[in-house]
């Protein structure tokens, strides 16, 4: 009976449907997905005669709807990799089948059975240099309220991130942030979450800060960077910049897994990467992709900040996500 | 708009037979019915049968305190869409036909627009580096911007705007269908304006109150976009609530738990309703 009736529910999500000479990409719109569709969809277009059709915002209760009721619409998709270690171990994503997709130059790091590397990106410090005074250079000035008063915004969702910040503005030492110490964060988060402003999209983040409606902020560093190419006068520190990074899915029952595995091999590919990365400032999982990239495009991206960069513990993220999220609401409804 | 001719005109005859509303009846059976029993069983199957989804909304102080936002910011947002759109129900239903019909066209039209382009609309306004806020600032009554928007105070904005004409229509109706003679009676016995409102046009008009009060507030406390938006994180509201459940933390026990029971409260208070005011009077206002 459920199944069938999460079926139905399915079938009404499954608006876009590919047909046999088609598939879908989805993922969180605005200039990153521009920017997929750019460097990844059109090549591969154009070499394979498969169309891509582009869906989004990504959305992970659509996605298990669809894998549960066995109405699969979407072919891959573009999610954080801590849900995409928890969601493997539900039994959602289709193994990637690392015939097709070749796994020699992929960096490690963002490779999993299930799973690989999209891109990845940096938390950075931005702010507005017309409505702060001062510059804001580490974590710890954003939680100062009398040296930078005004709002800050941080990611509304519970993810890696604003609780590892909490914790090094509050003094642990980079080493020493995992197993996260909860109600430390969140009590230094208590003292200044009447000044926060949350976003909820990278489209958000942009226009808070831009517009001075928050002085300053935790920014992906691909936004900031588009901020600053469109000449906003926006600054950005990456002292402790943290990285994670997304990565490409195939859910189970997709109905395009052939399209969608050669997908992934021209996604993950070296000129494919170094032109996603030329157009969106994130860093490309390919390592031999900075080969084919411009000398100054290369500066630009989180591995060229790699001193005192903190990376973010996916492992430990997707194993404790759900006790992690139930706190982080509660807080953030009180 | 309609209550006058309603009145008037002899009540249609009633159609014999369900053939008629089979159509109809097939189409709430397959998307409303059956939708809403299969999230009543998944909210008592997952992760394993039993209450416990019900045990855990009810026992924690977070999820009680997000009920306690739902009432209250549905509560606030009735009241004053009542206070604010009385005034205008009354001019439109006293004005000159030709009159009425354009502000009426000007409320319809509000209607139309879409809602989250109102509802940024509002942001704009709003928040602070906003339009109000500046002009403000720039005329020297405010040296700080005044917090509109992140708090209840923005929410109540946005959704009583969004609100006003589902409010004004019933009361419009209510308002017309009442014998302005009753009001001159009023006058000429002695009574002072404000005693003709308060004890003839006011009690004449409770159904029409009643009916787009209960409107108002039913539709306030499932709404998910403006409160989202021009709201604040601590005053999260039941919708919002669920579509995290859903969408970011993927428990969809909980998640349909909670939706079952703001169901069952809207259910409830219709409930409720239809035997303060009856069936009759209340859809005869409309």
């Amino acid at each position: 009976m459920k199944l069938i009736l999460t079926g139905i529910l399915a079938g009404l999500l499954a608006t876009t449907a590919a047909r046999a000479d088609e598939m879908v990409f989805t993922s969180w719109g605005g200039t990153t997905q521009e920017a997929q569709t750019k460097s990844w969809a059109a090549p591969f277009e154009a070499n394979s005669g498969i169309k891509v059709l582009q869906d989004g915002p990504t959305d992970y209760g659509k996605l298990k709807a669809m894998v549960e009721g066995g109405s699969v619409a979407w072919d891959v998709v573009d999610v954080e990799m801590d849900f995409a270690i928890k969601a493997a171990k539900d039994g959602l994503l289709e193994p990637i089948d690392f015939n097709v997709v070749p796994k020699a130059d992929l960096d490690p790091r963002f490779t999993t059975e299930h799973a690989v590397g999209s891109f990845y990106y940096s938390f950075v410090l931005a702010w507005n240099k017309g409505a702060v005074s001062g510059e804001p250079t580490s974590w710890a000035d954003m939680f100062d309220l009398t040296k930078f008063p005004g709002k800050r915004t941080f990611y509304k969702w519970s993810a890696p991130g604003v609780i590892e910040i909490a914790l090094l503005a509050d003094g642990v030492p980079a080493d020493k942030l995992y197993p996260l110490d909860l109600d430390r964060a969140f009590k230094k988060l208590d003292t200044i979450k009447s000044e926060i402003v949350w976003w909820d999209s990278g489209a958000q983040s942009q226009q808070l800060i831009a517009s001075g409606e928050a002085a300053f902020g935790q920014l992906w560093n691909g936004r900031v960077f588009a901020l600053q190419q469109d000449g906003a006068d926006v600054g950005a520190s990456w002292k402790q910049n943290m990285t994670a990074a997304d990565v490409l899915v195939i859910p189970k029952g997709s109905k395009n897994k052939a399209s969608a595995m050669k997908f992934l091999a021209t996604a993950t590919s070296a000129k494919s990467q170094a032109m996603f990365a030329e157009a969106s400032g994130y860093a490309p999982i390919n390592t031999a992709a900075k080969a084919e990239m411009p000398a100054d495009v290369v500066k630009s991206l989180p591995d060229a900040y790699v001193d005192g960069q903190i990376n973010l513990d996916m492992n430990y993220w997707a194993e404790n996500r759900d006790a992690i999220a139930e706190r982080w609401y509660a807080w953030q409804a009180k | 708009m309609s209550g006058n001719l309603l009145h008037r005109q002899p009540i249609l005859r009633r159609p014999d037979g369900v053939g008629g509303a089979l159509p109809a009846l097939t189409l709430i059976t397959l998307f409303f019915v059956v939708p809403v029993v299969a999230l009543l069983l998944r909210s008592v199957t997952e992760p394993v049968p039993g209450l416990q989804n019900y045990a855990i909304l009810f026992g924690d102080g977070t999820y009680a305190r997000v009920f306690f936002n739902t009432f209250l910011v549905a509560t606030v947002v009735t009241a004053v869409t009542v206070i604010v759109a009385f005034p205008v129900a009354w001019m439109l239903a006293i004005m000159p036909p030709a009159l009425g019909s354009i502000v009426f066209g000007i409320i319809i039209l509000s209607m139309w627009t879409n809602l989250l382009t109102r509802t940024y609309a509002w942001m704009v306004l709003l928040q602070r580096t906003g339009v109000i806020n500046r002009t403000l600032m720039d005329i020297g009554l405010i040296s700080e911007p005044l917090p509109l928007i992140n708090n209840l105070t923005g929410v109540t904005i946005g959704m009583v705007y969004i609100m006003l004409p589902f409010m004004i229509l019933p009361l419009v109706g209510t308002l017309r269908a009442i014998d302005p003679m009753t009001l001159r009676a009023a006058a000429l016995c002695g009574a002072s304006p404000f005693n003709a409102f308060r004890r003839i046009l006011l009690p004449l008009s409770l159904p029409g109150i009643a009916a787009g009060g209960l409107m108002v507030f039913v539709m306030s406390l499932g709404y998910f976009v403006t409160p989202t938006l021009l709201g604040g994180t601590s005053n999260m509201m039941l919708a919002a609530m669920i579509a995290q459940m859903i969408q970011s933390l993927l428990n969809w026990g909980l998640g349909s738990a909670a939706a079952f029971i703001l169901l069952l409260v809207t259910m409830a208070l219709y409930a409720l309703q239809l035997r303060l005011v009856g069936a009759k009077r209340m859809t005869g206002g409309i």
